[in-house]
């Protein structure tokens, strides 16, 4: 607490001598001489209190201990005592190196080293003497001593390290700015610092060398923009080249041999023509539909190979000379790629195949290649399909009704098809100059290319209803009609048989009543199957159609048969 | 007469026994590969800078040592202990003068002498030191390598004062330790209570930092002799 008379410190400044002093707090009754006394201690050799040597005579409440009394490396004990009341106010103990507090250095000085080339910074080497009072020469003191300087009325110092020589170089100072450079010394290995010595001042004008710089940023800045114009002509004269370079055109999809503006344009027949003459087309079918295998056309005949593919007759592709939407290859694949159609048919391009379309009353769907030992039923040979034995009516109206397909009746023995003349909306009147004996109804589902069931069974039952029937037509109906299910197997047992599979009595109708023979394909869809519309009511559902002998047929989604579930359509 | 005349110079033999025995066996030197070879000549002058150069290192590693174990060890309103400059440090053989005139007075001889005789004193409680140290849970690595360090700096610092012994007292001293063994005793017993141990290791860091000044303050007096007698001197 300070309110008691205290030490207030001790200091040394050459580790000789060492001065101590007190205040008397609040005590107003102590603070004339003599009241209060100071006594000290040595613990090496004396253990009794002794009293200050020397209060100091100018200075008050100082106890001023000569160089006698000034021993280093003892300790000290101090007192402050009021004798007439025998208290003892404070107590302090310490050694005299430790509270040694040198005097500043003198003799601070500074000296030039150089100037930067830029005329902006330079270095000074600054230097200063010790103290006299510390005898630094006997070694009795070990100093070291520790620089500041700062700008000139700036409030922060800079500190350099300590220094234990007596000159220091300070670096990077700025011209035209004046700096106050100060030092400090304290002992080493102690802590307490002396005072600061005067400050000085250090300054060196800037020398006006501004000619020097000049010149070299106006190069600077030339050259710059010289660079910077040549760069833009530069890009400017191979801006197309650079535009290469740096933005490569993307390219565009593009299918060997076809023009992308095709694909843009839409012209899907082109297109057609074009993707089915890819070779990639071609190997999937095969592989995908065994059953396709199986159709042999007769290719003997060399007017057939004049003449374009079985489906072209069927649907009277040929005949009608309009471009369709439906291309098929040539013979001599035996119309297995024309069987496929990749493309799906545009509807009104479908329609427009059908025979009743094109006007010519010859384009009948069914078709019937026949060998010629086979009378069919008088679906042209061949070519002409004009000479549709069928006798439609010529002029059908609902052509997209029906008859889009034929029903395969026979085989040849050569494995060629014969198809049964296919009916009209209603119960097939065939005008068959031939009675077929043999009325194998195939039931062909398929795509487009080739008879529905429906239309088969159609072609089967022909029924005598239809008026005007020939004689031979009638037996028709009366001739077992079978429709067979067409597929691989069945074909390959049927195909021996050189008379017509006839049955005598119809055979129980098959589990699917109202199904008509023939189905309108309506669509192919990416899978390769066949979307047929549903039967329509058709009067062609000839009263004893002959689905009796139809193979049993699974229960299938109306219109639509997979060529797997084909395969499961065995008789 | 004979007999006595015998005698007599057997006795010359053995009193200068001391004399052959410092020129006979010269110090060993070890040059950088570690084998023994005559040492190289030093002057006088640059040996008593070396030693003087030691002392001061020793000196300031002292004195780190100290505040190092001061920061970890001691609470903090024991620090006033330090100013106390080390009241239990062992008591020398012969007392040792504080003020600097005192100090001036003394003969390059006794000056010498005294700093062997520091030397020498510190030399087993620093390796007290050193285990004791060690034994504490978190003693800083700084604070056991700077206690190595002394260690071994003193062993060198006692060489080179012995070689100058020699050299400018024209003296062979046989060294000999003996003299301290009883100064050990204080640090050897070991004190239960942890608070005691922590303070008397603070104490005996203390007491080698000031005897450690001491060294130094000697020598570089001695080296202010050699070089300018007149200023070294009281005024």
């Amino acid at each position: 607490s300070f309110y008691r008379p205290h030490f207030t410190g001790c200091r040394s400044r050459e580790q000789e001598t060492f001065r101590c002093w007190w205040s008397a707090g609040i005590f107003q009754n102590l603070t004339e001489p003599g009241a209060l006394r100071v006594f000290y201690q040595t613990k090496n050799f004396l253990s009794e209190w002794q009293e200050c040597p020397d209060y100091t005579r100018t200075v008050k409440n100082e106890c001023y201990f000569n160089k006698t009394f000034t021993q280093i490396w003892t300790s000290y004990c101090i007192q402050l005592r009021s004798v007439r009341e025998n208290i003892t106010y404070d107590e302090a103990c310490f050694t005299v190196e430790n509270i040694v507090h040198p005097d500043p250095p003198i003799g601070l000085n500074w000296t030039l080293l150089n100037v930067s080339r830029s005329g902006l910074h330079f270095d000074v080497l600054v230097r200063w003497a010790p103290p006299p009072s510390a005898d630094v020469q006997m070694g009795w003191m070990s100093l070291v001593y520790q620089v500041q300087y700062r700008v000139r009325n700036n409030s922060h110092w800079e500190m350099l390290d300590l220094e234990s020589g007596t000159q220091q170089s300070i670096y990077g100072l700025h011209t035209d700015k004046e700096y106050e450079v100060r030092v400090r010394c304290k002992m080493s290995a102690f802590d307490n610092f002396g005072e600061f010595s005067d400050s000085i001042i250090v300054h060196v004008a800037q020398i006006p060398s501004k000619e020097s710089t000049f010149p070299t940023t106006l190069v600077l800045i030339f050259g710059v923009i010289g660079v910077v114009i040549l760069l833009v002509l530069l890009i400017f004269s191979q801006q197309q080249r650079l535009m290469v370079i740096f933005l490569p055109p993307i390219p565009a999809p593009k299918i060997k041999g076809i023009d992308p503006e095709l694909l843009k344009n839409g012209k899907l027949d082109q297109l057609n023509s074009l993707l089915s003459s890819q070779d990639m087309y071609k190997p999937d079918f095969y592989h995908e539909d065994p059953w396709v295998e199986f159709i042999q056309l007769d290719l003997d005949d060399p007017a057939e190979k004049n003449e374009s593919s079985d489906t072209q007759h069927l649907l009277g592709v040929s005949r009608s000379g309009s471009s369709h939407v439906l291309n098929f290859k040539s013979d001599d694949d035996s119309g297995r790629a024309s069987c496929y159609d990749p493309e799906i048919p545009n509807p009104e391009d479908l329609a427009s195949l059908l025979p009743g379309h094109s006007g010519r009353g010859d384009n009948h769907p069914l078709v019937s290649r026949s060998s010629s030992s086979i009378p069919d039923l008088g679906v042209q040979q061949t070519s002409e399909v004009e000479e549709t034995p069928i006798q439609t009516q010529p002029a059908v109206p609902s052509w997209v009704n029906m008859d889009f397909y034929a029903q395969v009746s026979d085989f040849t023995p050569a494995g060629g098809v014969v198809l049964s003349p296919g009916q009209l909306n209603s119960c097939p009147e065939k005008k068959k100059e031939e009675e077929n004996e043999k009325k194998i109804q195939f039931q062909l589902v398929s795509d487009g290319a080739y008879t529905s069931e429906n239309t088969a069974r159609q072609l089967s039952a022909s029924v005598p209803p239809s008026p005007g029937p020939e004689q031979g037509y009638q037996t028709f109906p009366t001739q077992a009609v079978e429709g067979n299910l067409w597929n691989g197997e069945y074909l390959v047992s049927t195909s021996d048989s050189q008379t017509p599979y006839l049955l005598p009595e119809a055979p129980p109708a098959p589990i699917l009543p109202p199904v008509s023979d023939y189905t309108v394909v309506q669509e192919v869809d990416a899978q390769h199957s066949l979307l047929l519309n549903p039967p329509s009511s058709q009067p062609a559902i000839c009263p004893h159609s002959p689905n009796k002998h139809l193979p049993a047929m699974p229960t299938m989604p109306m219109g639509y048969l997979t060529p797997d579930l084909l395969g499961n359509l065995t008789p | 007469m004979n007999r006595l005349k015998v005698l007599q110079a057997w006795l010359w033999c053995v009193s200068l026994w001391p004399c052959w025995l410092s020129h006979a066996v010269p110090l060993d030197c070890k040059d950088e590969t570690g084998s023994l070879t005559q040492c190289t000549s030093i002057s006088q002058e640059k040996l008593l800078d070396r030693v003087i150069q030691h002392a001061e290192l020793i000196y300031r590693v002292s004195e780190e040592s100290c505040t190092l174990f001061e920061d970890m060890f001691i609470p903090y309103p024991l620090h006033a202990l330090r100013n106390q400059g080390g009241n239990l440090c062992h008591t020398k053989p012969f007392p040792i003068p504080g003020s600097k005139s005192e100090i001036q007075q003394i003969s390059d001889k006794w000056l010498l002498h005294s700093v062997l005789m520091l030397v020498q004193s510190w030399m087993e409680p620093l390796i007290y030191l050193q285990t004791t140290l060690s034994r504490y849970d978190d003693a800083p690595d700084a604070l056991l390598n700077k206690t190595k360090w002394v260690s071994d700096k003193l062993l060198s610092l006692e060489q080179g004062v012995l070689v100058l012994i020699r050299k400018m007292l024209d003296e062979g001293i046989l060294t000999s330790s003996s003299i301290f063994e009883h100064t050990l005793t204080p640090y050897n017993e070991q004190s239960p209570e942890v608070l005691e141990s922590i303070l008397r290791d603070y104490n005996l860091l203390i007491c080698f930092k000031k005897d450690a000044h001491k060294m130094e303050t000697f020598l570089k007096l001695l080296k202010c002799r050699q070089s300018n007698k007149l200023s070294c001197l009281s005024y």
